[in-house]
């Protein structure tokens, strides 16, 4: 059914700031300046550089051009320079970009990836992501032998590992990340680290065991769900709804004691058709909830929560579908 | 400065090297890898679109192997290579190489009902997830299967200088570690270079950043003969702007579950190249399109670098969007696929040559020096054949160990190239002008590409000679870093690596002005045609003294030979 | 104009009032909206993460019952929408994923037919009421109130699928703000996370991800926010207090749901509109 007036309000913005591909390589003209500003780690400074615009000139050209004229000293990573090494990941106005694939823009602002250390200038120390991949047994162990080549495999078996495996690892996503940017705070292992999990997590001739202990301490269930790593991957790896929630569900099977507030979800879910926050709370929780008493009077005195209706267990006419639905035999 | 010792130091992290480290790791010998970028991550080895089907592996015919075998010896080395080799090679790869990978975890790609996905036509290939990336999961497998295996790597550094005995053989390695700006020195029986086939020597090249023929002159510097460098392929598809996508090929080999293949056009909008209908047995087409194009140059239709175009404007986006990641350089730059061509231009690519091997053992002339990959002149690049390289030359190693010394720390070659690097980094900015190593490298390749480019001859590469001897003169003593911090210096890098590349692209010049006929990609307008009667041999270069001799060498014709004995090299279809 | 109403839970339960204003703002727009009394949740982040082909049943069926109605469907929180258009793309792409659910849904005599447009309030406002008529609507422009856009991730993230734009292009908000006479307010938290989804097992993640783009808000000087979701307005106003202890200082900035400031330009009260329900007091003279 369409909408009377023709407008899409979600693609508001989009001409205001021309964006997609074709405007970007639109952008300047052959020969006009364009208008470079890096993040120099001696001082911190940025340091304002001009370069004349060449034909669908990247991130990287401006870099190499603004190196052989200006800045020998510039320290910026790549080998590839095709999408294919992932080391020349950098943030370019803010955002997450491969230096060799991303379009310049007329005023540019090129900056380190974030929540890795600095070596020096846009180059970052990769040791801390490595590690983490490290850890997680990053291989294929075969529980059976091998039956021999070509062994019996379907593509939609192993559809989401398909997509792990256009990984990079960039480590762009890992540098959005608001919950890795949160450091120490949680045990989240970061997009990229399990992007690389999901590449035999996901595949389904893999050693489950093996899984599950990567699962344990990959700290899973605190990603937020924000999509910013979708937004930066340059291989457009849909890295929350195929690899993260996937392994979610893979933690649920074999961690379950990981996976308390998605159970806990669905046993509210099931039971009532939709959620009581105040049961929900309390499943996952359980006790802790009176260190915060004072909090829960203030939401009660506002009308926020309804302890009545957590206590009593109240269904709601959605009850029965959901029932139905989520209890069906055959769930796991 | 970092002192490291082991049995085996293996230069280079790409499909070669990785494979030469877990092989002697089985067999219980210690490793070190030294990579100039990232084991796996780096280098050549990422690029391989697709994987050939060899002998007759997965359903191939009689007809498909032998076609292989064909394309392997006429296509893609013109002949030039040994045939007994090549047919060890081609029963390895089909009886080992894929079921190990597989068993190993890389996914070759399937259909949703399980099926391979195939490029169906005279010669066939699969490819490991999607086509056009196979070279990333694959890497990415050997990566970390290296990781396992706990072998020790030693990552962004580059190896400087071979290490000698008193008896003149390899007692390992020198390097930087570039990140840090420290050294390193890694002592070992054997040394295996392995880095690389291509060696970014002209101004448009498909090498990756670090390649620089370091491997390539350190060999020469040790002593080690040469084979064939002048034999340097071409790829005809690559885009011609922005300049960091010289090497994003318009892949023109079959497709998977497809017929089709990308066409070229030339600034006419004719036609002139479409691999299935003008050459369905060269499945890596790069020669026979070249010499197409060379006839468009020659007809003022196209440029060797650019005003002509290629695409996949005959199929439906989808055909070429199933398994493939071919149309991602039109949608990045925001052109109509599959209906827009893009304009391309001739990239320098694999050198077939390299170092001259003992195809039995992969040892080099040099005592304790081994080659695997690229890097060999024993034959072009490709992966599969590159991992064989990685495994003989394990067994070469293994066999001789005892034989080779466990060597001392040679205090006064470490001194030595030490203060060499040293004096590339320190005194930045004092003295007179100058000479920037970026600018210099700018100059060889382009030197290179002027002079020793798709079309040579011996005025030109003379010329070539002249101007590295006056850039030797003038500008390699003025050579500095810009400043002297240690960290991340790559221009300090760059600094190190120009030596290497003139050093190199000398030995190229010289090897191409002896070869006096022209040869597949290797083109000479002063002898443009194939001479099968005195060139069907092996160009190797000798160093003598300080200077230098060439040899000839035959090759055995087991399997297939050319059936000419003279003719045009443009008209020859291989 | 009339649309199939699914509210969700959150505007069902902590933030009522958020339902409440969106039936008066409805009526005020000339719009009849008609409940799916049995829809049920739609599985916020944690059903799809369990066992998606159950998610997409009940999704689907939330989709099945408004096309039996015949109507649009109108969402008024982000993580449902998000939901609700990933179940209609999920079953438009996949045959069999539809034929599996439509399967579990035979017993009830719903099927789904793959028509129902989903619409959050947001874009029910520019695409079936229009900027004009909404213009003639307003009777008391908000002058002098300053406002910060808090859009949230699930109508703006993931790029690709679902029509959105890169996520820092977005304009609606700021659009609709200046057209209901407020001046809206450049920030560091205009389409960042709250991050709600985790608030359940650690707050702590919601608390330190939020308090930065409110403290930015305030800084850059606005005097309210105003966001399209209720579990960000959960993270914004009911954290608010907690975020302030971590932070170290008072922030006071009052946070709107998006039909109360559209309903306060149309003349509605904020009593009318349920403001007081929420943790930090609005307070603020227009």
């Amino acid at each position: 059914m369409p909408a009377p007036v023709a407008i899409d309000a979600r693609r508001l913005g989009q001409a205001e700031h021309a964006d997609g591909l074709r405007a970007r390589n639109a952008r300047i003209a052959i020969g006009a300046p364009v208008i470079v500003r890096i993040r120099r780690s001696d001082d911190g400074r940025l340091q304002e550089f001009r370069t004349p615009y060449q034909k669908a000139m990247r991130v990287l050209d401006a870099l190499n051009a603004i190196a052989l004229k200006d800045a020998p000293d510039l320290a910026f990573r790549w080998f590839c320079g095709s999408k294919m090494c992932g080391t020349c990941a950098v943030r370019m106005n803010g955002r997450e970009v491969l230096a060799c694939w991303e379009a310049v823009e007329p005023e540019m602002t090129v900056e380190p990836l974030r929540n890795l250390p600095v070596i020096r200038d846009l180059v970052v120390d990769r040791t801390p992501y490595e590690r983490k991949v490290a850890s997680f047994e990053p291989w294929l162990t075969r529980p059976e032998p091998y039956p021999g080549f070509p062994e019996p495999l379907s593509h939609k078996a192993i559809k989401n590992a398909s997509k792990a495996i256009d990984c990079i690892s960039c480590m762009s996503c890992y540098s959005a990340c608001p919950v890795i940017r949160l450091g120490s705070l949680t045990d989240f292992a970061g997009p990229a680290p399990l992007v690389q999990l999901g590449q035999t997590a996901l595949d389904p001739r893999q050693d489950q065991q093996q899984v599950a202990r990567a699962l344990s301490h990959s700290g899973i269930f605190n990603c937020v769900s924000c999509y910013k790593c979708e937004e930066v991957c340059p291989a457009h790896i849909p890295i929350v709804s195929g690899v993260i929630e996937p392994l979610k569900a893979k933690a649920v099977q074999l961690v379950p004691q990981m996976a308390r507030h998605p159970l806990a979800f669905r046993a509210v879910v099931a039971r009532r058709g939709r959620i009581d926050p105040g049961e929900l709370i309390l499943r996952v929780q359980g006790l802790r909830v009176l260190a915060v008493i004072p909090r829960l009077v203030r939401l009660l005195l506002r009308g926020k929560i309804n302890p009545l209706r957590t206590i009593l267990g109240s269904k709601t006419p959605a009850a029965g579908a959901a029932d139905r639905i989520l209890n069906k035999a055959g769930h796991p | 400065m970092r002192i490291l010792r082991t049995q085996v130091v293996i230069v280079g992290g790409g499909a070669a090297g990785c494979y030469a480290a877990l092989n002697l790791h089985r067999k219980g010998i210690k490793t070190i890898i030294v990579c100039k970028g990232l084991v796996g991550k780096s280098g050549a080895s990422l690029f391989a679109g697709n994987l050939v089907l060899s002998g007759r592996t997965l359903g191939n015919t009689e007809e498909q192997a032998r076609n292989t075998a064909e394309f392997l010896i006429k296509y893609h080395n013109q002949f030039l290579i040994d045939q007994e080799w090549a047919k060890r090679c081609g029963a390895w790869i089909a009886s080992v190489y894929y079921p190990e990978l597989e068993e190993a975890g890389l996914y070759f790609r399937r259909d949703n009902d399980g099926n391979m996905v195939v490029s169906p036509g005279k010669i066939r290939s699969i490819a490991a997830n999607i086509q056009g990336n196979s070279g990333v999961p694959f890497m990415d497998v050997r990566r970390k299967q290296v990781i396992k295996a706990g072998i020790e790597t030693v990552e962004e550094t580059v190896v400087t200088a071979l290490l000698r005995n008193a008896d003149g053989s390899i007692a390992g390695v020198f390097g930087l570690q570039v990140l840090t700006g420290e050294y390193v020195v890694v002592l070992a029986q054997a040394t295996i270079l392995a880095t690389g086939y291509s060696d970014r020597l002209h101004a448009r090249s498909t090498g990756t950043r670090e390649m620089s023929a370091d491997g390539l002159a350190m060999a020469w510097r040790a002593g080690a003969s040469m084979v064939n460098l002048e034999m340097q392929w071409w790829h005809t598809n690559d885009v011609a702007y922005p300049p960091t996508w010289q090497r994003m090929q318009i892949y023109p080999n079959p497709m998977l579950g497809s017929e089709k293949s990308a066409r070229m056009v030339n600034s006419e909008g004719e036609e002139f190249f479409d691999q299935q209908k003008d050459d369905p047995l060269a499945f890596g087409p790069y020669t026979v399109q070249l010499k197409a194009l060379a006839k468009q140059v020659h007809a003022g239709k196209a440029r060797f670098t650019g005003g002509y175009y290629a695409g996949f404007d005959q199929c439906a986006p989808g055909e070429v969007e199933a398994y493939t990641t071919y149309a991602k350089v039109y949608n990045q730059l925001g052109m109509d696929f599959p209906k827009s061509l893009i304009e391309t231009a001739v990239t320098a690519h694999y050198r077939q040559g390299g170092i001259d091997v003992d195809t039995t053992t992969m040892s080099s002339s040099v005592p304790g020096l081994y080659v695997a990959g690229g890097l060999g002149g024993h034959c072009n690049g490709l992966i599969a054949l590159v991992t064989y390289d990685g495994k003989v030359v394990a067994d070469g190693v293994a066999d001789n160990l005892v034989n080779l010394r466990e060597p001392d720390l040679p205090d006064v070659q470490v001194e030595q190239e030490r203060e060499r690097l040293e004096g590339l980094l320190v005194g930045a900015g004092t003295g007179d002008a100058p000479c920037a190593p970026g600018e210099l490298k700018e100059s060889v390749r382009a030197v290179m590409w002027e002079k020793a480019g798709v079309e040579k001859d011996a005025r030109s590469l003379n010329e070539g000679l002249e101007e590295f001897s006056r850039i030797r003169r003038e500008l390699v003593p003025r050579l500095r870093a810009k400043t002297a911090v240690r960290a991340a210096n790559y221009d300090w890098l760059d600094a190190i690596d120009c030596l290497n590349m003139i050093e190199a692209a000398e030995l190229v010049v010289l090897s191409s002005l002896q070869r006096e006929e022209s040869r597949g990609p290797f083109m000479r307008r002063d002898f443009p045609e194939t001479d099968n009667e005195n060139w069907l041999t092996a160009n190797l270069l000798h160093k003598a003294g300080n200077g230098y001799r060439f040899e000839k060498r035959d090759y055995n014709l087991s399997l297939f030979r050319p059936d000419f004995a003279r003719a045009n090299n443009l008209e020859v279809p291989w | 104009m009339k649309f199939a109403y699914y509210p969700g839970c959150s505007a069902r339960s902590t933030c009522a009032e958020l339902n409440v204003a969106t039936h008066r703002v409805a009526a005020k727009l000339g719009l009849e909206l008609t409940p799916l009394e049995s829809a049920t949740c739609t599985g916020a982040r944690e059903l799809r993460a369990i066992d998606p082909v159950k998610f997409y049943a009940l999704n689907v069926r939330i989709l099945a019952l408004a096309e039996r109605e015949g109507l649009p469907l109108m969402t008024i929180c982000n993580t449902c929408t998000l939901n609700l258009l990933d179940a209609h793309a999920a079953v438009c792409d996949d045959a069999d994923l539809l034929r599996e659910v439509n399967g579990q849904l035979r017993d009830e005599g719903l099927e789904y037919r793959r028509t129902t447009r989903i619409s959050h309030f947001l874009w029910v406002l520019y695409e079936d009421i229009g900027e004009e008529k909404l213009r003639d609507l307003v009777v008391k422009p908000l002058t002098g109130l300053t406002v910060a856009a808090f859009y949230g991730c699930h109508i703006t993230r993931p790029p690709g699928r679902y029509g959105f734009v890169d996520s820092r292009n977005n304009v609606a908000l700021e659009r609709l703000a200046t057209l209901l006479g407020c001046e809206p307010i450049d920030y560091s938290g205009r389409t960042e996370c709250c991050g709600f989804h985790t608030a359940a097992h650690d707050e702590r993640i919601a608390i330190k991800l939020t308090g930065q783009h409110i403290l930015s808000a305030k800084e850059n000087g606005a005097k309210a926010m105003v966001t399209p979701c209720p579990l960000c307005h959960t993270v914004l106003d009911s954290f608010q207090k907690e975020i302030e202890k971590d932070l170290g200082q008072k922030l006071d900035v009052p946070v709107l749901h998006l039909p109360q400031l559209v309903g306060l330009a149309l003349g509605l009260s904020a009593n009318e509109l349920n403001i007081e329900k929420h943790m930090v007091n609005f307070g603020v003279d227009i």
